[in-house]
């Protein structure tokens, strides 16, 4: 079991009285790909920028492999930045770029030029040398900024949106190129994204985050299987999210139909949320069905057809199947009594998720 | 032609309509700084003469070098002064910045008068004496908000990111701000740079209230210039500061902004080429630039302090109105260091004295300025025994000079003249009229539209009370509402009140007779030869005014040994001949006249007779409230 770099220990922090986070704990392992998932305005920057030292909390301490560092400047830190604009120097060369670091610490020229080769190549971008940061794509800089960065030998590698600013197909592919660079390096990396599917992707551990705080903690198929509330459920990939009666062990009521399920120890009759999601719901001939409805609309989406089943309650499931169900079709709902998530309703809106899965 | 190409047409008419407009009086001076003849309406041959006048002005140069180091430290202070101050606002909250940024904008819009007359109370609120260093704060103080103003949105662009991202690569705060944050802004701040030394330049408003002795810059010294007529080494000189401040400009908004290629695409190598030329340019423009700047502000500073000495004499004198060598020779001959100040009207001279904030040691006011001068107790009483050259004054100006002067114990003489008519001989003969020889010939109808009188108070009261019979210090207000009445019914036969077109009107043919300083008569018979009529001036018979600018010194002179050898050595008489042959003003030095050709001797213009003055006033200070009474009355001339 790998211990704990960087402890974030009830830290809090407020902008002109907002509250951004509050109380927060976080502890990430050495050699990790942890993403602070959520949207925008969950503190997930903040958290980032107070591990960096660009901003101090107002509360509680970060340690860093064991020392606190709480007040330290960032350039006395052990980790570096990637920064969601890139922030190349633009009146520098590439190489000047990714010596910056290494020439702060006046560390020999033959060091200095092997670092460049080594880094350029680590990119694939062997031979920018002296090229401009403005003749550079999106991509191109992007890789460049990761370059400039982990030249240093960081313990931790700070990743704030980085692929924001690209296509999807470049996005796509960067996602690879970060694995790769993660493996090969061997360095925890932290990183920010409000992009779920970039999250799962690439992550060792997602944190989700939402108006400071965590919601919910663990690997990406913990994260998208057993979302411990409404927020990280819906934050999560699509659902439907339904009122229900757990009436006893194993068995809950949604809309007056009863559907067995594999959750326990929600006690009898108490109201929960519960979670399907829309490619676990088959649809059946109206007679087999649990729930019956009518199919209300109907997308072709490439890999799958995204239908709208309206229920005699109202609620409409959304439903994805490889299956075609025409506009107008009376059909019935079946799910899997293991695809059925239940969860406590929350008591309030931001209601912090209980306990943080390990 | 179809309507399109109509409109295509209408539109460049306008376009070179509206050029035409902004550039042509520019253009108009341009070409006049090359014109052999002094005229403003003749052409007169192409010559760099005044371009060579002007680099050898000790006057020009000593402003120019005030001009260019001022213009230097101003933009420099500035310069840092203002990124630091942009850099510290970029950073506040919205409100705060918004605030801050307010602030900021408010002196560049407030009127630079009030400005100028603000920061000249403070100066002397505070007891700070007006001089270079006054002139220097407060071309620093106006500046700053136009640097802030050009590094802002430099800032702005420059992502606050790539200060932390130095950081984060184990920089220092200030590390990072030199290697970074700095070299991203550059351009803001030297177009910053340049355009605080631009408005420095160009500044007269804030330089001429916060000036003191001595000190000038180009802009007051063109403006304490005017008063005489505008010598063409001052359009010389005026187009040389356009070209200067237009070259700033071209550099200042040269491309600065070379990086905004497309993220996405990576440039064709044609437009990397061209970015490349053009950065390359600007560079080399830069460069070139701050090179001609800084070699500018080191060659004036080594002529400055190749001719600085300590013992000095201030000297407050019209513009135009010595010749300078005189300067220079009186300089070499005492080891006397002379700073020679100008002022345009005795009226803006008077404060300057009054309020003592600077000690002028010898000063050239006109009669009935000195009058109120010795009045109001602000004069010296001159010890003549220093003077042993006042021998050489004719006595008949000391005895006229005792109309302000009376025991002639403050003042000594300097030049003098009359007001007169001016006829043009050939379309007076033309309009069947006789040549004027009385003021109320300007009232005969045959010279309707023909008339130019001058547009100031006392001279165009002058030319009707003389004729009433009454004097030309009348305080009367029976006799002053009699010449007013005179003056409204002369009105319609009036082409213009005028001051100094009254000289290039004549010249130009465009009037038959004119109300005009004998002073002028000289350079005027000189520019009408070969022209196809003859100017000539008469004193009318009624009498005149006879005018005197006298030296006089001021009790809180600080020098006055040196302001009475200043003013005995004008009173040589080669001194005397080469500031008159200078100024072309009549001299009352008697060893000057006798020096002259017989031809001046005899020109009665310049030295009437004394028997055709016999009628001859000089003005005198007639007290506030008499001041008033003509104003009011003038104004009710000139309304009707």
């Amino acid at each position: 079991m790998a211990h704990p770099l960087i402890d974030l220990v009830h830290i809090s922090k407020a902008y002109d009285g907002a509250t951004v986070l509050d109380d927060l704990s976080l502890s990430v392992k050495e050699n990790t790909f942890v993403t602070l998932l959520g949207p925008s305005g969950c503190g997930k920057t903040t958290t980032l920028r107070i591990i960096g030292g660009f901003e101090r909390p107002d509360a509680g301490t970060v340690i860093f492999d064991g020392q606190d560092i709480t007040s330290l400047p960032p350039n006395k830190r052990q980790l570096n930045t990637v920064f969601q604009k890139y922030a190349l120097f633009t009146h520098m060369t590439i190489a000047e770029n990714i010596a910056f670091g290494l020439k702060i610490k006046n560390k020999p020229k033959s060091y200095i030029d092997d670092k460049i080769k080594y880094a350029l190549k680590l990119v694939n971008l062997d031979g920018f040398e002296n090229r401009s940061v403005a003749s550079l794509s999106g991509g191109q800089q992007q890789r460049i900024a990761i370059a400039r960065a982990i030249v240093n030998e960081p313990r931790v590698l700070l990743l704030d949106e980085p692929l924001g600013a690209l296509d999807l197909k470049l996005r796509q592919d960067m996602q690879y190129e970060l694995i790769r660079l993660k493996n090969e390096l061997g360095i925890t990396f932290i990183y920010v994204t409000h992009d779920q599917e970039e999250a799962l992707t690439m992550s060792d551990t997602i944190v989700v985050m939402n108006q400071g705080y965590i919601q919910q903690m663990g690997s990406p198929e913990q994260i998208y299987n057993e979302p411990e509330n409404a927020f990280v459920a819906d934050f999560i990939g699509e659902s439907n999210i339904v009122p229900g009666v757990m009436l006893r062990d194993e068995l809950v009521e949604i809309f007056g139909a009863k559907f067995p399920c594999v959750d326990k120890g929600f006690g009898v009759n108490r109201p929960v949320d519960v979670v399907i999601r829309p490619e676990d719901i088959d649809l059946v001939e109206p007679e087999k069905g649990t729930l019956t409805g009518v199919c209300t609309h109907l997308i072709f989406k490439g890999v799958h057809y995204e239908m709208e089943v309206t229920t005699p309650d109202g609620f409409e499931w959304l439903v994805h199947s490889t299956d075609l169900c025409p506009v107008g079709k009376t059909v019935g709902i079946h799910v899997d009594p293991f695809d059925i998530q239940i969860m406590n309703k929350p008591e309030s809106e931001d209601e912090e998720a209980v306990g943080v899965n390990e | 032609m179809n309507r399109a190409k109509l409109k295509r047409l209408i539109q460049d008419f306008y376009l070179v309509f509206v050029l035409i407009f902004l550039y042509a009086p520019i253009l108009t001076m341009m070409v006049l700084s090359f014109n052999t003849s002094k005229s403003r309406t003749d052409w007169g041959g192409f010559t760099l003469d005044w371009y060579v006048q002007m680099f050898q002005s000790s006057t020009i140069m000593d402003a120019l070098y005030n001009t260019l180091l001022i213009a230097f430290i101003a933009a420099l202070v500035s310069t840092v002064l203002g990124t630091v101050a942009a850099i510290g606002i970029n950073s506040m909250g919205r409100l705060p910045k918004t605030i801050t940024m307010g602030v900021n904008n408010i002196p560049m819009l407030n009127s630079e008068i009030v400005t100028g007359i603000s920061l000249m109370l403070a100066f002397l609120a505070f007891g700070i004496s007006l001089g270079f260093k006054t002139i220097l704060l407060s071309h620093i103080t106006f500046c700053i908000p136009y640097v802030i103003l050009s590094v802002m949105p430099r800032l702005k662009q420059t992502s606050r990111y790539t200060y932390e991202a130095a950081m984060d690569l184990g920089a220092g705060p200030v590390q990072a701000f030199f290697l970074v944050v700095l070299p991203d802004i550059m351009p803001g701040v030297l177009s910053g740079f340049l355009l605080a030394f631009t408005m420095s330049l160009d500044d007269f408003i804030i330089t001429h209230f916060t000036r003191g002795a001595g000190i000038n810059t180009l802009s007051t010294l063109i403006y304490s210039e005017v008063r005489r007529g505008i010598k063409p080494s001052m359009y010389a000189l005026s187009t040389v500061i356009f070209l200067t401040v237009l070259a700033l400009l071209l550099i200042t908004n040269f491309s600065p902004e070379g990086q905004e290629v497309s993220r996405g695409l990576p440039p064709t190598e044609a437009e990397k080429a061209k970015k490349r030329r053009l950065e390359t340019a600007r560079k080399a423009l830069l460069t070139a630039a701050s090179f001609c700047v800084i070699l500018a502000v080191s060659f004036t500073t080594y002529r400055h302090f190749a001719a600085a000495r300590s013992n000095e004499l201030y000297v407050y004198n019209w513009g135009e109105y010595i010749d300078e060598t005189v300067i220079e020779e009186f300089e070499k001959e005492t080891g006397i260091d002379v700073v020679y100040d100008l002022f345009e009207t005795n009226e803006e001279m008077y404060p300057v004295i009054e309020a003592g904030g600077v000690a002028y040691d010898a000063v050239c006011p006109s009669d009935y300025m000195i009058q109120k001068m010795i009045e109001n107790d602000l004069l010296a009483e001159i010890d003549f025994e220093n003077i042993p050259n006042i021998d050489q004054i004719d006595p008949e100006y000391l005895e006229r000079s005792k109309a302000f002067d009376p025991e002639n114990k403050y003042s000594v003489p300097y030049t003098w003249g009359t007001v007169g008519i001016l006829y043009n001989d050939k379309l007076v003969e033309e309009l069947g009229a006789k040549p004027p020889e009385s003021w109320l010939d300007l009232w005969d109808e045959k010279f309707a539209g023909e008339i130019l009188m001058q547009d100031s108070v006392r001279d165009a009261f002058m030319c009707a009370l003389k004729p009433l019979g009454y004097s030309l210090n009348s305080t009367n207000p029976e006799e002053l509402r009699q010449a007013r009445d005179l003056l409204i019914a002369q009105k319609p036969l009036v082409q213009a009140y005028v001051i100094d077109q009254v000289r290039d009107k004549m010249l130009g043919g465009e009037a038959a007779v004119g109300v005009i300083y004998s002073g002028e008569m000289l350079y005027l018979q000189e520019l009408a030869e070969g022209k196809d009529f003859q100017l000539e001036y008469v004193i009318p018979k009624e009498g005149t005014n006879l005018w005197i600018d006298s030296w006089v010194i001021p009790k809180n002179a600080r020098n006055k040994e040196n302001a009475e050898k200043w003013i005995n050595f004008l009173c040589r008489p080669d001194i005397a001949l080469r500031n008159f042959e200078y100024i072309t003003y009549a001299t009352p030095n008697r060893g000057a006249f006798d020096l002259l050709d017989e031809e001046l001797k005899q020109n009665k213009a310049l030295f009437p007779d004394w028997d055709s003055l016999e009628n001859a006033e000089v003005y005198q200070y007639l007290g506030d409230e008499a001041d008033s009474l003509y104003n009011e009355l003038w104004k009710e001339v000139k309304s009707k």
